[in-house]
């Protein structure tokens, strides 16, 4: 999966945490059978459950590519795309990692 | 003395503190010290040199405790890159204003609940006086004039909203995750943290900021003498810009006072109070999303 935090890729402990671009941490965990770096076990879990709700609100199989702008405390406004297909949304977290707010963007 | 602002260990000095933060971010990828790294220092990770000289400079008060916090205020939200929420507010549309409306009903309601706590556990007869005359100004009224509890109401009134409507709207879960942080400072710290906690946000309104590096005030005032907006929007916004001048500058001088043994404390307080409030801003702007939905673009700045 390509992904793309704040303009700059991320996902390994070089480019940074896949949800957040922070290179602290050691932390992994494998989205779509693929082992992915992240800082911390919750932005693991917000990762984890943001691709989710795409497949499941998509009705794609997998993500190939998300572009991620935003941070913790504005939300993130997103783009993930699939085989030539688009599918922008606006997420915010609770302090666990759950998803408060998941908003479809035209 | 030192202490860890994720978890509040103690050591002698911020060297060992920035071992200690080391060890938990870069080795245990424990998330409070994590995110409190990326939020107050770095989103890359620094060598151990580094991190020790960083953490002790960030925490350095040389011109004493309210400079700090003042500081630390700018930075967060009147910064290079300052909050969604003030840059809508330079501007602010209907949108705006109504999610300001929905969500800050319960800030304050929390806000009086709390400042009680802090009247109840001082036993300073200053800030005993400064918080009870805070709660009448925020909450009951005070001098003739209406709270700003009501005025908030009045505004919301005033651009389509009945008040059955605003009251019983429940908070959005960022307003209600923010008002639990606030209710456990109260709840598990000491007064003069709690008091340092909520007074400092107060800040957001003082017009006295750009004077100290801020890149522009709350909102335009140039909306209290334009006839885009009702009356009632316009009394709101007056009441709070001229008296949260006073009352910020007040608390944090009471803070200063006597808060002088307890400097680390209170700043590692104060840093969590600006996280939840962070969060509960973009609440506001969230609930004016429902009203707006072009308000994404400005959620997403």
């Amino acid at each position: 999966m390509k992904i793309v935090v704040n303009g700059k890729p991320a996902g390994t402990k070089e480019t940074g945490c896949a949800i957040c671009g922070a290179t602290w941490g050691e932390y992994y965990a494998e989205v779509d059978g693929e082992k992915l770096f992240f800082c911390c076990d919750i932005c693991a879990a917000e990762f984890i459950n943001m691709i989710n709700e795409v497949k499941k609100r998509a009705g794609w199989e997998r993500v190939d590519e998300i572009e991620i702008n935003g941070n913790y405390y504005a939300g993130r406004t997103c783009v993930a795309k699939h085989e030539g297909k688009e599918f922008k949304f606006y997420i915010r977290f609770g302090d666990e990692g759950e998803i408060t707010t998941f908003k479809v963007l035209s | 003395m030192p202490i860890c602002p994720a978890c509040r260990y103690r050591a002698r000095s911020w060297r060992d503190i920035a071992i200690h933060l080391y060890d938990f971010a870069n080795i245990k990828s424990e998330a409070r010290h994590v995110m409190w790294l990326n939020r107050n220092l770095s989103y890359k990770s620094l060598d151990l040199e580094i991190l020790s000289f960083r953490l002790e400079e960030f925490f350095s008060m040389p011109e004493g405790l309210a400079s700090w916090i003042r500081k630390r205020f700018i930075e967060r939200f009147y910064g290079d890159k300052p909050h969604p929420f003030i840059i809508a507010m330079q501007n602010p549309t209907r949108g705006v204003l109504l999610g300001y409306v929905l969500e800050h009903q319960h800030f304050l309601k929390n806000w009086v609940q709390v400042l009680s706590s802090i009247v109840f556990r001082t036993d300073k007869d200053d800030v005993i006086n400064y918080e009870l005359e805070n709660i009448a100004v925020e909450y009951i009224g005070y001098k003739g004039m209406p709270s700003h509890y009501e005025l908030l109401i009045r505004m919301g009134e005033s651009l389509g909203l009945s008040r059955e409507k605003i009251l019983s709207t429940p908070p959005l879960p960022s307003t209600l995750s923010s008002i639990k942080k606030w209710k456990r400072i109260a709840e598990t710290r000491d007064w003069i943290e709690t008091m340092a906690a909520m007074h400092s946000l107060e800040l957001v309104a003082d017009r006295t900021l750009t004077k100290y590096g801020a890149k522009m005030h709350y909102f335009n005032p140039e909306i209290l003498n334009s006839d885009k907006y009702p009356k009632e929007v316009k009394d709101f916004l007056r009441e709070g810009y001229e008296a949260d001048v006073g009352h910020a500058g007040e608390a944090l001088r009471l803070v200063e006072k006597y808060g002088k043994d307890k400097a680390e404390d209170i700043q590692v307080t104060v840093l969590e109070s600006f996280d939840a409030f962070a969060k509960y801003l973009t609440a506001r702007l969230e609930r004016g999303l429902e009203f707006e939905p072009e308000l994404i673009k400005v959620i997403g700045q």
